[in-house]
């Protein structure tokens, strides 16, 4: 009798220690990662592409995958934190800076994550960033461009994008190159036909400073900017903004849009019969999956900034492995944004492997640190690599353009930079018609 | 010249949020009830029109009647499941019934329609232009803005010209003389939601042809009609049609005007701005609205 009492005292004993302190005997550690994307409103589209992309990064980290020729597809967890998993808690911030840092603090008090990642759009990593610095939580940035973020001095926060600075000297590198015969399958054009430069952006953190950066460049390559407009992103007409574009006659337009406002710039423009020489968006809408699939044709001989293009497949063999593995799962291919997001994740296990702890000082120093070499990744990049102001030195962008394949299907093809074109450029725009 | 043309483009977008804001109002003026929802209706009036012409391979502007028709019976059980019912509770119960279903409607379509954005690529006036000296007109804006005409004028002659229309605007006068002229209330509320819907459902697959389609479409364009109802005039149909206009010609001259006088300040990314500083104007000086008599 007396046996048995002892017996289940230590039962009893057991089982409140085992809900007490339950990371004691867990079988897995898992460390969590705060992802905040936009998951509903009109940027949902891009929030769920991203979440997968985040979601099947993780899942290559975790499990042993074969086929994927990257050191971390074979870790089955992180190696130097006794194999722990990762696991993201994902957060719905709509798109609005003031609810993105609400989550951020919910994410750092109430689920104790170690770390963030996201938010996309540059106006809610602003807000969020700075949560993450309050706290002293570290913040691992994937795909947000405004130049800005890193310029404010921040202890805990890192970026493996390339900023907009660097993509919109591509920008002018190619109409540069366009002047000079650089461009495969475009013969040398005089400069005036590509002088009158006219641009719309929409007008938040993001938009506002990519039409800043265009004018810098404008000025230092030497073309002249005839018309500038920032727009409402969430307008329900811009047949006014397309009026003021089309009527200086530009012979280069620029844009900066999300989704929805491309979806509806382009078919507005289309109804002007607007015309151009040169055509080209900044990433984000135009170069999502959905862009293409809304606008079917209409997209021929538009130009793209991105940092991925699943042609990169053919020079680059764990691209091809990782979006295969993503278009089997999701039936799209991985876009600059999406393979942003696989980046991130990387990036995240990587620097927890080399701080081998979740402590947020360990972590810092790693991030310090990190030096993620160019063949682990998906993207043409010559690394992950951190300056001191948390902006990864070694990426790179590519320029992309929409073309009509013979069968009437809509191909991204790589034209800048010129040494890794995938085809003859179309120039001057087709236009539509 | 660019004036000219930013007026005609103004004037078709400005009947069409006119088409859009018609129903809030009538439902307004007949019950006092603001429709938060006024804007999900317009989305499954574009939904309808893009699945009917898709599945059925027809043109979208064939598909008008069913988004009509779609718009009225949603109308109609909006307000015999849920309205009805929210009539005998307080104002504020009225105001978060409607932004409740305002929800439902929204995350309904997410559900069921998912979060890819659609346009509808085929069709007869889709992606043609007509050419009229120096001005361009996107057909499909152009049949938009003259179908709402033709909506408005319907609408119109059936609240002055009819029998059922001029006890609805009986009810909108005075609910309870009405009432005791043996006018049935309860009815003429259905009615009034029949209107609301019906009309925002043309409002909607008209707005398809041209608009990219999403759940969360309504609220760009309710703002807007919220405007339009108290510029012109809450239950006024006169006020709500020169207010849609008034909204249209100022949302498009204002910016062609700020590029002609060369003016960064005078853009595009104000041009909401002037909009509601012409509400502003008009609250401060008419709190009736345009052509409005309800306080």
């Amino acid at each position: 009798m007396k046996y048995r009492k002892t017996v289940l005292f230590f039962i009893v004993v057991f089982l409140s220690l085992l809900f007490l302190f339950p990371p004691l005997f867990a079988q897995e550690k898992e460390i969590r990662i705060g992802v905040l994307y936009p998951l509903s409103g009109a940027a949902a589209t891009i929030g769920r592409d991203l979440q997968r992309a985040a979601e099947l990064t993780a899942e290559i980290i975790n499990n042993k995958t074969p086929g994927v020729d990257i050191p971390m597809a074979q870790w089955g967890g992180i190696p130097n934190l006794g194999g722990a998993k990762i696991k993201l808690i994902f957060a719905d911030h709509r798109g609005e800076p003031d609810r993105g840092a609400d989550l951020a603090k919910r994410l750092i008090l109430d689920d104790k994550v170690v770390g963030l990642m996201g938010a996309y759009h540059s106006s809610v990593t602003k807000t969020v960033s700075a949560v993450a610095e309050r706290h002293g939580i570290p913040m691992i940035n994937d795909s947000s461009t405004s130049p800005e973020l890193t310029k404010r001095g921040l202890k805990w926060f890192w970026r493996t994008t390339p900023h907009d600075d660097i993509f919109n000297k591509d920008l002018f590198e190619l109409l540069k190159g366009l002047t000079e015969g650089k461009v495969k399958g475009v013969k040398a054009f005089p400069k005036d036909q590509l002088k009158n430069v006219a641009y719309a952006c929409e007008n938040t953190e993001w938009g506002s400073s990519v039409a800043k950066s265009i004018e810098g460049f404008a000025k230092e390559y030497g073309f002249n900017i005839t018309k500038r407009i920032l727009y409402n992103a969430n307008s329900p007409d811009l047949t006014s903004e397309a009026k003021a574009l089309v009527s200086v006659k530009p012979d280069v337009m620029l844009f900066a849009s999300y989704l929805s406002d491309s979806l509806l710039m382009i078919r507005t423009l289309k109804g002007m019969k607007a015309s151009t020489n040169f055509f080209w968006g900044q990433d984000a809408g135009f170069e999502m999956a959905d862009f293409v699939k809304t606008l079917g044709t209409d997209t021929n001989g538009v130009l793209t900034r991105t940092v991925f293009i699943a042609k990169i497949a053919k020079v680059k063999k764990v691209a091809g492995q990782v979006n295969a593995l993503y278009k089997k799962k999701y039936g799209d291919d991985l876009t600059g944004a999406t393979a942003r997001s696989v980046v991130g994740v990387q990036t995240w296990a990587y620097v927890l492997n080399k701080a081998g702890s979740t402590d947020p000082k360990a972590i810092q120093k790693a991030c310090n640190e990190i030096n993620i070499p160019a063949n682990d990744l998906v993207m043409p990049w010559a690394g992950v690599k951190f300056d001191a102001t948390g902006q990864n030195i070694l990426g790179r962008g590519l320029i992309g353009q929409y073309q009509k394949t013979k069968e009437g299907m809509i191909d991204l093809e790589i034209i800048y930079p010129f040494e890794l074109a995938t085809a003859n450029m179309i120039y001057p725009f087709p236009g539509w018609k | 010249m660019a004036l000219i043309d930013a007026l005609l483009q103004g004037i078709l977008m400005g009947l069409l949020f006119a088409l859009v804001a018609l129903g809030l109002n009538i439902i307004f003026g007949v019950m006092n009830i603001v429709n938060f929802a006024h804007g999900e209706f317009l989305m499954i009036g574009m939904y309808t029109t893009y699945w009917t012409s898709l599945l059925l391979d027809i043109d979208p502007l064939l598909t008008l009647p069913v988004a009509a028709l779609v718009g009225v019976l949603l109308g109609i059980a909006s307000y015999y499941s849920l309205i009805r019912y929210l009539l005998r509770g307080p104002a504020i119960a009225q105001l978060f019934g409607t932004f409740g279903l305002m929800l439902f409607l929204r995350y309904l379509a997410q559900f069921l329609f998912g979060i890819d954005y659609r346009i509808i690529q085929k069709g007869l006036l889709i992606g043609k232009s007509l050419s009229i000296g120096p001005f361009i007109f996107d057909w499909t804006k152009l049949a938009a803005g003259i179908l709402s005409l033709f909506a408005f004028a319907f609408v119109y002659y059936f609240l002055n010209k009819t029998k059922t229309g001029k006890a609805l605007q009986a009810t909108s006068i005075n609910k309870e003389a009405a009432s005791y002229m043996g006018i049935k209330t309860d009815k003429m509320n259905a009615i009034a939601w029949a209107i609301g819907g019906g009309t925002v459902g043309i409002a909607g697959g008209l707005l398809a042809n041209f608009y990219y389609i999403y759940p969360t479409i309504g609220i760009l364009f309710v703002m807007i009609a919220f405007a339009c109802v108290a510029l012109g005039g809450f239950g006024s149909i006169k006020g709500v049609f020169f207010a849609g206009l008034l909204v249209g010609i100022l949302e498009m001259v204002f910016p062609v005007f700020g590029s002609l006088v060369n003016s960064d300040f005078l853009g595009p990314h104000f041009k909401f701005t002037i909009v509601y500083l012409a509400y502003f104007i008009i609250v401060v000086f008419r709190p009736q609205g345009l052509f409005g008599w309800k306080n």
